[in-house]
């Protein structure tokens, strides 16, 4: 075992692209304001400053309260996120096995297991109330 | 990378446990919401049985793995303990959520709301901490280890405030979410560090480099020394060790009393457990060599741990931040055992857990059992005679105080003797002396506790404080201050058992032909309590 700071020394190459990749996105993020700022015309007025809202007149100010079940509902997307998060590698690695093999069995087995908990968890979530809206 | 997933089965099992709990507790049926705390014990009793017989049994898949883990048997040990203390927990938990609600369910007052009931979700917490305890064993790197340490405590948050619905265990959940999550950090902080000094995050692959760099410049990393050092600090919130033990009483003193005596025994477990594991990576069960920074460290943590944790339980007349300091104090006790260090430190200390999980658990299930119009028995003094009332009670607490304080020939003071002779045995003489002295201070308020439910003269409103219409408690105590008293026959099987948990991957061909006798005995005699 080479002493640290030779180790950090042989691998400090290899972050390079996401150096370039930071001083890419800085670059390009001070040229568009730049360049719109020097570039663009600059007409004022009641309209033009009040707040974007989609398109809509703004109605009211954004601190109000919502209704918890927005949130409940948001928890209930983050099962299927994760679920998305986990089917996505696992995919990438599954097409690498040899059909029918044990391996793939078991493979397939685990992520059929981990799908069956998260829809536990839907139905839980179902059960729960979560959907019904009164 | 060797295939695992088989020897978590007893903690796939709990977790798989867990969701079905979520599915029961939303059922319309009241029948069914009853039935949580059984399919809870079930599931503890079948994950601790699969640990004993099929999983940790002497395998080459399992002598394959063990090289990647610090303490490949240590699970068994754990796993077995968890589900035994567990299962008393879930006599001494039967009933307590929602009783309110369910009461007025019952009697037709408000119409069934999955939204309004927490009960299943309790058990599904109860059961998560459980299996992180579990893993917290098993675990061979880094991120193991934060991740089961985090599945062991976030839980129990939401258990302290769903556990009684009133203003007190809300903000005692509060305090204790809040302050958890700053302990997390700084132990996260510390593995960072360790991390970043050896650039691996398998536990057996950080005491190869370290070792290797011990050999190459004659000293520990600094990096990783402090990284270690503040991991340690970190872990002590579990413990509620000194300087990390304030939260202790507020949160204690604020759950309900069965949701105290979970916090009591499973967070400080996974801490105690997760500490072996971590000063592994010293290397000091190859040399028995500690740096000499973390020895003075978790030497003043412990003198400070026993000697505040004592003395603030001396000042208390409330019971249950009487027993809360108590239970600071004994993190001060485990303290000893780690610095006695692998080998009679670590044996004592899994025997001390064993002793002071079945203690703990027996105090506050006699907490859990008394109510007075509804609310908690909350001074010592109110349980003045308890005897001519509640005999078993009385005697339950007696029996279970005493063995907290070592009282011979229960199991507490046989525990308490291996802790101190490893104590002992490793040079730590003066740390010895300290903790008798402490032991000295502690029989002061354990034998109140003993005493004054047996021969005090009753209140004038002893009559008002009644039993809880769930036996749960009750046989939880009678169990286990059976065990108590039964246990210490079987204690040097338990020794040889803990011994075996304890082994090093490379030691382990030469252990295995006795393996067979040291599994059974012990669990032998923890197996009438799991099958009653």
């Amino acid at each position: 075992m080479p002493p640290m700071s030779l180790m950090l020394a042989n691998q400090l190459p290899l972050y390079l692209p996401i150096v370039i990749l930071i001083v890419m996105a800085i670059i390009f993020g001070a040229v568009n304001i730049l360049g719109s700022h020097l570039l663009g015309p600059k007409r004022y007025g009641e309209e033009k400053m009040s707040t974007y809202e989609s398109g809509m007149n703004p109605i009211g100010t954004a601190r109000r309260r919502f209704n918890v079940r927005f949130y409940i509902l948001a928890m209930t997307f983050l099962v299927f996120d994760v679920e998305i998060i986990f089917l996505y590698p696992w995919a990438v690695d599954f097409a690498q096995l040899e059909p029918g093999s044990p391996e793939a069995g078991l493979f397939l087995g685990r992520i059929l297991f981990f799908l069956l908990m998260s829809v536990i968890a839907y139905v839980y979530a179902w059960k729960k109330g979560v959907f019904r809206w009164d | 990378m060797i295939d695992r997933l088989w020897f978590l089965m007893p903690e796939l099992i709990v977790l798989g446990g867990a969701v079905l709990c979520a599915i029961l507790g939303v059922s319309r049926k009241v029948g069914v919401r009853n039935l949580l705390p059984v399919f809870a014990g079930w599931t503890l009793i079948i994950a601790g049985v699969v640990a004993w017989l099929f999983v940790y049994v002497p395998s080459t898949e399992l002598a394959a793995v063990a090289t990647e883990v610090p303490l490949p048997w240590l699970g068994r040990w754990v796993v077995i303990m968890s589900a035994v203390v567990g299962l008393m927990l879930v006599f001494v938990q039967a009933g307590l959520v929602d009783r309110v609600y369910e009461a007025a369910v019952a009697a037709g007052r408000v119409a069934f709301d999955p939204l309004r009931t927490t009960r299943g979700e309790y058990w599904v917490f109860f059961l998560l901490s459980v299996g992180g305890l579990m893993l917290t064993s098993g675990a061979s790197d880094l991120v193991w280890l934060f991740l089961a340490l985090e599945l062991t405590s976030l839980p129990t948050y939401v258990m302290v405030a769903i556990g009684r619905v009133d203003r007190r265990s809300q903000e005692a959940g509060m305090k204790y979410f809040f302050l958890g999550a700053l302990a997390s950090a700084v132990f996260l902080y510390g593995f960072a560090m360790l991390y970043g000094a050896t650039g691996t995050m398998s536990l057996v692959d950080i005491r190869t480099v370290l070792a290797e760099q011990v050999a190459e410049t004659g000293s520990m990393n600094p990096l990783a020394t402090i990284g270690l050092m503040v991991a340690v600090l970190g872990i002590a919130f579990k413990l509620a060790a000194a300087p990390l033990h304030l939260y202790a009483a507020d949160v204690y003193e604020g759950a309900a009393a069965p949701v105290t005596a979970f916090l009591g025994f499973v967070p400080k477990a996974a801490g105690v457990i997760a500490l072996m594991l971590l000063l592994s990576v010293t290397g000091w069960q190859e040399d028995g060599q500690l740096p000499q920074v973390l020895v003075i460290l978790l030497w003043v943590m412990a003198v400070l741990t026993m000697t505040l944790g004592n003395i603030g339980a001396l000042l208390q007349t409330r019971i249950k931040r009487m027993l809360a300091y108590s239970s600071i104090a004994h993190s001060g006790y485990l303290l000893i055992g780690i610095l006695a260090g692998p080998g009679a430190g670590y044996t004592a200390v899994l025997i001390y857990l064993v002793a002071y999980g079945l203690s703990n658990t027996a105090t506050f299930s006699v907490l859990a059992g008394l109510r007075r119009s509804g609310q908690e028995v909350e001074f010592l003094d109110d349980l003045a005679g308890l005897r001519e009332r509640h005999p078993i009670m009385a005697w339950g607490m007696a029996i279970s105080a005493g063995s907290l304080l070592g009282f011979p020939p229960l199991l507490g003071f046989w525990a308490k003797l291996l802790l101190f002779m490893a104590g002992i045995a490793s040079g730590q003489l003066v740390l010895v002396i300290i903790a008798g002295v402490n032991s000295a201070i502690s029989a002061w308020y354990y034998l109140k506790i003993m005493a004054i439910p047996l021969v005090g003269t009753p209140k004038s409103d002893a009559a008002s404080i009644e039993r809880v219409d769930v036996p749960g408690a009750r046989f939880a105590l009678v169990l286990i201050s059976g065990a108590l008293l039964v246990m210490p026959v079987a204690l040097s099987d338990m020794i040889a058992d803990a011994e075996a948990a304890l082994r090093e991957p490379d030691k382990m061909q030469t252990v295995d032909e006795d393996s067979g006798h040291a599994g059974g005995s012990a669990i032998k005699q923890e197996q009438p309590s799991l099958q009653s």
